[in-house]
């Protein structure tokens, strides 16, 4: 049974949050993933987790099984980890392809680009062709994705709009950052299973409403009055700072700064999500991305990565930088796990946005609820 | 040890660099077209696989023998 949306995209003064059912309901976030994170351009990775050409690493979205690959001209790719043939799967685990992609089981091979090279005895023993197998034509498939801020992101379902031209206003926004940016490496990326929906990841991480309270810490150098928050209806949300405070190692060492930087950015701080599932920060002296990956209705993988303005940045602080985001980080869990466990009870309407501060939140759902209805109007459409 | 022997041993210890040599000279050993096609298959296929630069050499001559 669809679920009433009605309330959800009303003005935020009478808006309900989306109802329980997308966050416990396996039919409804079943409609909901169609809806939102295979008809977007969804996270799945970073290119940073295929480093080096050949570079192979599966993965799956929401059960997609998936392959990330960097070919062999160095180029980051996605395809379905599945082989044309009897549908095998083809890697099992992260390695590196020195040649080509052999299938396990009939060892139909593909190149990095996914061309399908050779079918090894498909015309009979030692007979590597036949008329009926067209090897053009059974190339793996290809998932679109497209590389933003290192964040690798993929269109499943193939009919999104091109991201530059949906993401084209945030782009803009984070011009003055599109430089190279370096991942810290190994001890500058960490997960955090959470048993939580995925949105409740995202709204918490679009306001800074919750500040003082989950996070005093920060919120000590980084006032609740100094944050704004970030509402563009329809395309994304988040908050800002105006206090931003520059992470500071022995003897007040200092990151450097990404260049070329506008006074802005002195003082400034942005934290936005790409809807669905990807939570960026843009400071001056270091970035990160938050893939989420929504494992199933109830429970989140936060795939977190940090980022510098230079390679080889000071070992002793970038692992004090990981330590302390991952303490933020882990603040925010018994926050997504409660409104989770919140929301089986069954009085819950989706609960009440503050119109000042709840901004971003509603925007989100807004947006979901959105695609959701538009799912809803297509496929009504196409069943007629 | 027999040329068999040496393939299943090869196979054991995922010695990709053996797999090609040994499927090579089974095929040049093999008496029968079917199976020089065959063995010559797999060296190409393991060739292909590892990026090794036999794989092209392997390549012509099945080409040459109408199996590619």
């Amino acid at each position: 049974m669809s679920t009433d949306l009605t309330a959800v995209i009303a003005p935020i003064e009478q808006a309900r949050g989306l109802p329980n059912a997308h966050y416990i309901d396996e039919a409804t976030f079943d409609e909901e993933s169609k809806a939102v994170l295979h008809a977007s351009w969804a996270g799945l990775a970073v290119a940073a987790d295929v480093p080096e050409n050949g570079d192979a690493k599966p993965l799956e979205f929401l059960g997609l099984p998936l392959l990330l690959i960097r070919d062999k001209d160095g180029g980051v790719r996605v395809f379905q980890n599945t082989c044309r043939h009897r549908g095998m799967i083809l890697v099992s685990e992260p390695r590196k392809i020195e040649g080509a992609i052999r299938c396990p089981y009939h060892s139909w091979c593909y190149s990095t680009k996914g061309k399908l090279v050779t079918t090894p005895h498909v015309g009979g023993p030692g007979m590597n062709t036949h008329e009926a197998i067209d090897k053009d034509t059974l190339g793996l498939i290809e998932i679109p994705s497209h590389i933003w801020r290192d964040v690798v992101f993929v269109n499943i379902s193939g009919d999104a709009a091109p991201f530059e031209e949906i993401h084209a206003d945030l782009i803009a926004r984070w011009a003055e950052f599109d430089q190279p940016m370096y991942h810290g490496g190994d001890d500058s990326k960490f997960e955090l299973g959470v048993n939580t929906n995925y949105k409740l990841a995202v709204e918490n991480y679009c306001e800074s409403y919750h500040l003082p309270w989950v996070h005093p810490g920060l919120n000590s150098y980084s006032r609740l009055e100094d944050h704004y928050n970030i509402n563009e209806p329809g395309k994304y949300s988040g908050q800002g700072t105006l206090v931003y405070r520059q992470f500071e190692g022995a003897g007040g060492k200092r990151f450097p700064d990404f260049t070329g930087l506008s006074d802005k950015w002195d003082d400034g701080a942005e934290y936005i999500t790409v809807y669905p599932n990807v939570l960026l920060g843009a400071q001056r002296d270091h970035a990160f991305a938050i893939v989420l990956e929504p494992q199933s209705v109830d429970r989140t993988v936060e795939h977190i990565h940090l980022y510098y303005a230079v390679p080889n940045v000071d070992d002793a602080m970038r692992l004090k930088n990981t330590a302390q985001w991952k303490e933020v980080f882990e603040e925010d869990i018994f926050v997504v796990e409660g409104m989770q466990r919140g929301r089986y009870g069954p009085g819950f309407d989706g609960g009440r946005f503050s119109p000042a501060m709840d901004g971003p939140t509603h925007c989100f759902h807004a947006w979901v609820a959105q695609r959701i209805l538009d799912y809803r109007q297509s496929h009504s459409v196409a069943a007629q | 040890m027999s040329l068999d022997a040496e393939l299943l041993a090869a196979h054991a210890a995922g010695d990709v660099e053996a797999l090609i040599t040994l499927y090579t000279r089974a095929s040049e050993e093999a008496v029968q077209d079917a199976a020089r096609g065959f063995y010559l298959t797999h060296a190409y296929v393991f060739a292909l696989e590892a990026g090794d630069q036999r794989a092209k050499r392997l390549a012509e001559r099945l080409r040459t023998q109408g199996r590619l």
